[in-house]
């Protein structure tokens, strides 16, 4: 399905999710836009984190959870039985709130993956991998003389570029965001941004904000979800200025939330 | 700022600037037609206020989005709450100088005092293009010094238009005294040159506005 010049990446088909009897998504349906950067915003509870982690399979690990609909990537609904949710997590990449790089050197998390999934050999080919990686994560440069330290001796800003890093290392084709900045200042804030925007030329992106600012700026589609429901989800300029509901109205000019 | 808000302001002040400069063309092509004599020629003075109101309402659109989506601050704020401003003041300009054009033909005749009406309105109609595009060039000035200097001279070419407007304004009146019957085609060329001496009005408050843009302070309209 296309929308003017946008290709559907990811269709959303009437999801539901319970945690055991408590329905945290009602009938949620979207499709969300090839090498488009999808914004979810609301206030906290209302299932947008949750979202996200349905559509690379993390909600799997929660045995109470209990999940009905289809998130159709590239044509195949990921919770086809047949499908496994490992080779879900390869295509759909994901960066958390807190950067998490592992106990390893800088080389290493971006290595680690890519040698487990066997996507590169030891050797030139996975140095050439490391290489790419830290430069489209845009760390290349303050890092190509310290790839033997820790990833740890980073500064925060750096470690979360470093998960990019890591992210993009295996090649994913969705990247998926949650609150990627909320634990950095400004000026880390601004080239992760700055970077999101770089990389939805190669990626599809979703990002979980509580930081309405910065779904303006990056976002070219905006989601706005309440009480586990969708509630509104057009381009970011229209949610923005014109929003059509008048609860995303409020929420973003402040009045609840 | 992210390169996405560097792209939305630049192509703004793009598009202002080619209102403005539509106008500056409209004002020079009166200018050549005074210049040459040739009346007849301010029908080449094609722009309309109805044109210029929907490219003007396509910017400010344009800069609602933009302060919507990125929250400008200090300059940027400063910057996109005078371009809002600019495309009306604009707008106007570009209305004056089309009714300067229509006006003075209509009133313009050999029965007239031509040669007394050409000495004045000329340099008038120079004054206040030289101010309009004085002022529309600060847009591209950083340096506030430059910006100074240049919002000094259109405060100048201002005055001018001023003092030329009061000068022929007295001359008419003293013409209209001798000959009553003539006195509808004199109001009504003294009528169009008013539109000049609005446009630098219109002039020096751009530039008030750039200046404030640039420099800071209060947002101080003429």
């Amino acid at each position: 399905m296309t929308n003017n010049e946008n290709k559907t990446k990811i269709d959303v088909k009437g999801l539901n999710l319970f945690y055991g009897t408590n329905q945290a998504l009602f009938d949620i349906t979207a499709s969300l836009y090839e090498n488009k950067i999808t914004a979810l915003i609301g206030p906290s509870g209302c299932g947008k984190s949750t979202f996200l982690r349905c559509v690379n399979r993390m909600n799997d690990l929660i045995p109470i959870v209990k999940i009905d609909g289809q998130i159709i990537i590239d044509n195949k609904n990921i919770y086809d039985k047949d499908v496994d949710e490992v080779s879900v997590r390869k295509r759909v990449g994901m960066v958390f709130q807190q950067p998490n790089p592992f106990p390893k050197s800088i080389y290493d998390n971006v290595a680690y993956a890519p040698l487990k999934h066997g996507i590169v050999r030891k050797g030139k080919e996975c140095d050439e991998l490391v290489e790419s990686s830290l430069i489209k994560s845009g760390l290349w440069n303050e890092v190509k003389d310290k790839l033997n330290q820790p990833g740890t001796s980073l500064s925060g800003g750096q470690q979360q570029r470093l998960c990019i890093a890591r992210t993009i290392a295996i090649k994913p084709e969705v990247i998926l965001m949650d609150e990627p900045t909320s634990a950095l200042d400004p000026i880390s804030t601004e080239k992760i941004e700055a970077l999101m925007l770089e990389l939805k030329q190669d990626y599809t992106i979703i990002t979980v904000t509580h930081n309405m600012q910065q779904a303006a700026r990056v976002a070219d589609y905006t989601a706005f979800f309440h009480l586990g429901k969708l509630i509104e989800y057009d381009v970011t300029e229209t949610i923005f200025v014109n929003p059509h509901n008048k609860k995303t109205e409020d929420y973003i000019t402040g009045r609840f939330g | 700022m992210l390169k996405p808000y560097e792209t939305k302001l630049k192509s703004i002040k793009e598009e202002i600037q080619r209102i403005g400069f539509e106008v500056v063309e409209s004002l020079e092509i009166c200018q050549k037609a005074l210049i040459e004599k040739k009346i007849e020629n301010l029908k080449d003075v094609t722009i309309t206020e109805k044109k210029l109101l929907v490219k003007s309402n396509e910017i400010d659109n344009i800069i609602v989005t933009t302060l919507a989506l990125y929250s400008p601050e200090a300059k940027d704020l400063r910057q996109l709450v005078s371009y809002l401003k600019i495309t009306n003041e604009l707008v106007r300009t570009g209305a004056n100088a089309k009714d300067f054009s229509k006006f003075f033909k209509r009133a313009y005749s050999d029965d007239l005092n031509t040669s007394m009406i050409l000495e004045y309105t000329i340099p008038l109609l120079k004054s206040a293009l030289l101010s309009l595009q004085t002022a529309i060039s600060i847009i591209d000035e950083t340096d506030s010094k430059h910006i100074e200097e240049k919002y000094q001279r259109v405060i100048v070419e201002e005055s001018k238009t001023d003092d030329l407007y009061l000068m022929i304004e007295k001359n008419i009146l003293k013409l209209i005294t001798k000959n009553l019957d003539l006195s509808r085609e004199y109001f009504d060329l003294l009528s169009s040159l008013r539109r000049l001496e609005k446009i630098a009005d219109r002039a020096v408050s751009i530039a008030n506005l750039l200046q404030f843009a640039q420099v800071g302070g209060d947002i101080v309209q003429s």
